[in-house]
């Protein structure tokens, strides 16, 4: 007789009961995707070898150039990036000065991608430090500045360089990231269209995070179509953790096809689609410009006489929003930035790492811009143990109200949420009719304006107070709280409503329900359509840009191939027919 | 595993007694010095010394005079220490680290293999670098769930990866990545016994709550230290680890001890983790308070346990002794500030080898606020009813169940059974299971060619069994472990199925079953065994029958008339009268010489005795 074996043989079919079970469970997670069985099994894994051995300070120069991939664009397109998106074309700098000759040894997922279909990018885009800033100038390689003849205001933040690049002319797109507007806000500022996706619906690998859970990558073009065909949404990509799997999307569809929404099609807006658009009241603050209301109240008239309806909703957490957020961004970003001490990579202070009171303080204090210095003192305050119950975690409770006020207030149900959750009516505002007794009428998407004022100028930026400069955001926060897709779509102020001197543009923004992408581009289109005036007409303003444009990221561009000059010149009337010859398709 | 400086060790072996010219007799003048220096609180026992201090004293002589002051000392210390020590309780939780036997790391699928080249096991995350994002490898799950099943934990369905902030240059994102609010397993509990090796006081069981188990990310080794410059090696970087959490139940230092041996044989025998305590796999924190017994009621609270004193940790103990000796030193430490007036403070704490006492690292002030947070890259982990039970059911048998068995159906001793299944992770028990099998097969042919028909065959398997189990230990047990040596090159390599390398259980059972037969003497056996042994770390591999054949030990059993005449050779009248006196024990004194006398391993013991019984009835019947 013997004891039973141990030991043996029975980790096979542990495993497979594992990846068994992992996938049953991703129903039931759509925003967990890491629990879903894919991904490298042991055998084909190829150890990444030689990274950073002290006899080996050669090898992180030979890995970049041997992981270079082959790129056969399938359409050449001219188009920018902004530089916290790793393209290995310039050194990914983040516009920060510890990252500033950062030269990434892999592509990130949305590189590869663009890569396959455009080709490398032209450029790459200057951006508040980290994307920390709400004006594009926490930047080190100095501040940047709207499209002539604009120069002294505000282009918006933090893809102010990609709103520029596009807005001034020279690039078809730019991709950017958006954490709390970081897209929407500079393409309001600088009159294009700024599209934010779902959360977890654009890989995030190789994007250098700010804030993981609110970041996402988005477009700037000057149309919502340039927007519609920039590909940007891509099969499930393993290596980001957070990005939508294939059963997640397959659920999403369903929910999307078996709800009461009306359909609406980019491509074809023929028809007579009469959308139920909500007019958040809690919006409507003082501190609105009155020349903004009025684009607003413009926008929602005309779209009325379209025969579209126009209901009061109510978003009662947006007061807290742009609080939570200001915790919450802080935090992950406090936490996120601590891997950048100049050991592995990145510059680092001639002075020890143990100099000073803290390890690698000289480092940090020096290479670190005054704004992401105040971001990181702050996500260390609201995450030490006597604030983080008071902060951080009331910040978390707040992020789920605003959730379920969307939740709300759309036809469409949250398909990462149970769809019989029961609201509460109480804390409504009392100005919302009731549709029947279960509560307000539910709406298509929420039209709002993208920013509470015009472009402001930058002297008056340098002036502001973090937190006023924080209120800029108050309108592009809750979406990015909720991972909800929104649009920013220009509306241009005719010579008599402006007499300012600032851009004329003020953003319309849409916003959808999770998952709600395609629907929010069409509708996006819709009111473009509406207010009939788009960049086609002034893009021709200023074809110069590229000659001493201040969007660019300064930085050594001697070591990668653009294309030769002359190819740079682009004729951007011809790009123009194209597009038209696209919309009519 | 911390490496201690040789000059750290020499004060720890002999309290700093032996110089540094490395000669044992050199009694030069440093070594007087250094001598001097250190008996200087003692003058009054030392003059003899310091009178004739060139006189060599012979250096054994005085190491033992040494140890004998050195015993008494600590005699009368420990009767002081003793009174207190019934005033006061002691108490200790602990914190074992130790690494998941898995293949990838933790977040990356970079391999976990160690022994590499450093940092050739990296992966973009494992570097933190910007734009890498962690990916959870669900398979190292399956270890975790052993470990903390046999812990007999509550696993928590839904567990969540939180980042722990503090900067280290071996901790490249700046951040761990643990389980702090959401860990995978809680509730459990470990029972020690006698046999562990737990304290008299703590009576025949001590029953110890785990609080929690949590999985984690190890840090990057620092292998060199030069001036201002460490050297890293990530490879190590983001390993998993899984943090055994103890509540505060323990009150014995030796049973603390106890308790980490055993967790480590329990972590090994589900096959959890890599490596033992030894060699680094497994490390411990302490926290050590003692409170006076009759205080109940007040104080602190820690895990679920109240009124405790204000408590210190210790860090980084990386081996049984250490366990026990800090936990020994720091009470001892608290017990004599408390009771000289003072008070203890909250604070980390340090201990090496060689140092008498624990050393202060860091006090609270310096203490770092990890600021915790959920990590939000990382989903939360779902385990399902199905996967826990098939880790439940392929278990196999916890060690506390296979000393049983062993004991119970193998006849080996409690103590043996324990030193067996801890011996080589557990690898050596399989080994003796191996040998024991090929033994009862050899033994039952040999039966089953002499008798026709065995009658009540299973009784009498079992009863061979517990037989041959017995002998068969003692060669695994004793007589292998004489074979190893301290020396790297003298070692047995055994494979988790039970197999060795260097001794094949059929080798073994063989030449245990040709004593059994009485083809080979127990003697000759063993010199076989060595010979085996030498040969194959050699790679000369040369078959037992060979072996044996060469050396000519087969034994071939001696006419008596051989016996009667050895015996009468060593005869001895004295011992002969002293036998006839009454003294029986004596026989073996003269069986002894008869077996000297022969040829290697000729001379049977039984039969010898009976030639000397013969020798002496003669002897005695000559002089009636």
């Amino acid at each position: 007789m013997r004891v039973p074996t141990k030991r043996q043989a029975a980790h096979r079919g542990a495993y497979q009961i594992l990846a068994y079970t992992c996938k049953r469970q991703a129903r039931y997670y759509s925003s967990v995707p890491n629990v879903v069985f894919e991904g490298p099994s042991p055998e084909k894994h190829e150890p990444l070898n030689d990274y950073s051995g002290p006899e080996n300070g050669d090898t992180l120069n030979a890995y970049i150039s041997a992981g270079k991939e082959e790129l056969y664009p399938i359409h050449r397109t001219y188009y920018a990036v902004k530089n916290n998106i790793i393209f290995k074309i310039d050194p990914t700098t983040c516009g920060s000065a510890i990252l500033q000759d950062y030269m990434s040894p892999f592509y990130a997922t949305i590189a590869t991608r663009f890569g396959r279909i455009y080709g490398l990018p032209l450029r790459t885009t200057n951006m508040d430090e980290f994307g920390m800033g709400s004006h594009s100038t926490n930047s080190h390689f100095g501040a940047v500045q709207n499209v002539p003849p604009y120069e002294k205001y505000s282009a918006g933040g933090s893809s102010g360089g990609s709103a520029v690049a596009v807005a001034a002319g020279p690039f078809k797109m730019a991709l950017g990231t958006d954490t709390g507007g970081s897209v929407r806000l500079p393409a309001a500022y600088t009159g294009i269209v700024g599209f934010k996706p779902s959360y977890g619906f654009v890989s995030r690998f190789g994007v250098i995070p700010y804030a993981n859970s609110l970041d996402t990558v988005g477009v700037l073009a000057r149309t919502v179509a340039g927007v519609a065909e920039s590909r940007l949404f891509h099969g499930y990509d393993a290596k980001d953790p957070t990005h939508a799997t294939v059963e997640a999307r397959t659920r999403m569809n369903a929910n999307l096809a078996n709800s009461d929404v009306c359909p609406l099609d980019i491509h074809d807006l023929g028809g007579r689609q009469h959308l139920k658009i909500g007019i958040p009241l809690e919006y409507n603050i003082a501190e609105m410009d009155s020349v903004v209301r009025q684009a607003w109240q413009e926008t929602l008239e005309k779209l009325q006489s379209e025969g579209h309806t126009i209901v009061p909703v109510s978003l009662p957490n947006t007061k807290h929003a742009l609080s939570a957020y200001y915790i919450l961004a802080a935090a992950e970003a406090a936490s996120n930035l601590s891997k950048y001490d100049g050991v592995r990579y990145g510059n680092r202070s001639s002075a020890s790492d143990g100099a000073g009171d803290v390890l690698y303080s000289k480092t940090r204090g020096e290479l670190f811009g005054e704004e992401t210095k105040r971001r990181i003192l702050l996500g260390s305050y609201t995450l030490s143990s006597s604030a983080i119950d008071n902060y951080f975690i009331k910040a978390q409770k707040i992020r789920r109200l605003v959730q379920r006020d969307f939740d709300r207030v759309f036809i469409l149900n949250n398909p990462l949420r149970p769809s019989d959750e029961q609201f509460d009516l109480t804390d409504m505002d009392e100005n919302v009719e009731m549709a029947d007794k279960l509560g307000p009428s539910r709406v298509d998407f929420i039209i709002c304006p993208t920013a509470p004022t015009l472009s402001p100028k930058l002297e008056e930026v340098v002036s502001q107070s973090p937190v006023e400069s924080y209120m800029n955001d108050v309108f592009t926060v809750p979406a990015s709280l909720a991972g909800l897709p929104a649009i920013s779509v220009p509306f241009r102020l005719s010579s008599e409503d402006h007499e300012t001197g600032a851009p004329p543009y003020v953003g319309i923004q849409v916003i959808g329900q999770y998952s709600d992408d395609w629907r929010v581009l069409a509708a996006g289109r819709v009111i473009e359509k509406l207010l009939g005036c788009t960049k086609h007409s002034q893009a021709l303003r200023c074809c110069n840009a590229n000659s001493q444009a201040p969007f660019y990221v300064t930085g050594p561009s001697s070591h990668h191939d653009y294309p030769p000059t002359e190819d740079f010149a682009i004729p951007v009337q011809k790009v123009q027919c194209d597009f038209d010859a696209k919309m009519r398709t | 595993m911390v490496r201690n400086p040789a000059s750290a060790l020499r004060k720890y072996l002999l309290g700093g007694r032996i110089g540094n010219s490395g000669c044992l007799f050199d009694r030069s003048k440093d070594v007087i010095s250094h001598h001097r220096i250190h008996h200087g609180a003692r003058t009054l026992q030392t003059d003899a010394d310091h009178a004739q201090p060139d006189t060599a004293i012979p250096f054994r002589k005085q190491l033992k005079e040494e140890a004998r002051k050195r015993k008494a000392e600590l005699k009368e210390s420990a009767k002081t220490k003793n009174r207190s020590l019934e005033q006061w309780e002691l108490t200790v939780g602990i914190e074992i680290h130790a690494q998941l036997n898995t293949a990838r790391k933790l977040f990356s699928s970079a391999s976990s293999t160690f022994d590499a080249a450093p940092n050739t096991q990296v992966a973009y995350f494992d570097l933190a670098l910007p734009g890498s994002q962690p990916i959870f490898q669900k398979e190292t799950l399956i270890p975790a769930l052993r470990a903390a099943i046999a812990l007999n934990c509550r696993i928590q369905k839904t567990s969540k990866f939180d980042r722990k902030h503090y900067f280290h240059w071996d901790q490249p994102a700046g951040y761990q990545i643990t389980q702090y609010y959401e860990p995978f397993a809680k509730d459990g509990h470990i029972s020690l016994y006698p046999h562990d090796g737990i304290a008299k006081e703590d009576g025949d069981e001590v029953r110890i709550g785990i609080k929690q188990v949590q999985m984690e990310q190890d840090t990057a080794k620092t292998t060199t230290t030069l001036g201002d410059v460490h050297l890293l090696d990530f490879n190590r970087a983001g390993l998993p680890l899984i943090e055994i959490i103890t509540q505060p139940q323990i009150h014995h230092p030796q049973t603390a001890a106890a308790l980490v041996r055993k967790i480590q044989i329990l972590l090994n025998s589900v096959d959890a983790c890599v490596l033992g305590m030894q060699s680094g796999g497994l490390r411990a924190d302490v926290n050590v308070s003692v409170r006076k017994r009759d205080d109940v009621g007040k104080g602190f609270e820690y895990g679920d346990v109240q009124g405790l004193g204000k408590r210190t940790e210790i860090k980084n103990l990386s081996s049984f002794k250490a366990v026990e000796d800090a936990i020994i030193a720091e009470r001892d430490r608290q017990i004599a500030l408390i009771e000289g007036g003072g008070f203890v403070e909250g604070e980390t704490r340090g201990w090496n080898i060689g140092n008498p006492g624990t050393v202060r690292l860091r006090g609270k002030e310096g203490e770092v606020d990890y600021r915790y947070m959920p990590d939000p890259d990382i989903a939360p982990i779902v385990i399902s009813d199905d996967l826990l039970d098939h880790v439940q059911n392929t278990l196999g048998v916890l060690p506390e169940e296979e000393i049983r068995l062993l004991v119970a159906d193998y006849g080996v001793t409690t103590k043996d059974a324990m030193s067996l299944v801890s011996l080589d992770n557990g690898y050596r028990v399989e080994y003796f299971r191996n040998v024991v099998d090929h033994l009862v097969a050899l033994t039952s042919r040999d039966v089953s060619a002499g008798s026709s028909k065995p009658q009540n065959a299973s009784d009498e398997a079992v009863s061979q069994t517990l037989k041959l189990g017995r002998l068969a230990n003692n060669w695994v047990l004793h007589e292998l472990g004489g074979l190893i040596s301290s020396e790297e090159h003298n070692k047995l390599d055994f494979t988790p199925e039970g197999l060795c390398q260097q001794i094949s259980h059929e080798e073994l059972a063989t030449l245990i079953h040709y004593i059994e037969t009485k083809r080979v003497t127990g003697r000759a056996a063993k010199r076989i065994l060595v010979d085996l042994f030498a040969n194959a770390t050699e790679g000369t591999k040369v078959s037992l029958d060979e072996l044996i054949n060469s050396h000519g030990l087969w034994f071939t059993p001696l006419a008596s008339e051989e016996y009667a005449a050895i015996a009468m050779r060593v005869f001895d009248e004295k011992v002969a009268q002293e036998i006839l006196d009454g003294k029986e024990g004596k026989i073996n004194y003269l069986v002894g010489n008869m077996i000297r006398l022969a040829e290697d391993g000729k001379v049977d013991p039984v039969e010898a005795t009976q030639a000397m019984r013969k020798a002496i009835e003669t002897f005695k019947a000559s002089r009636g």
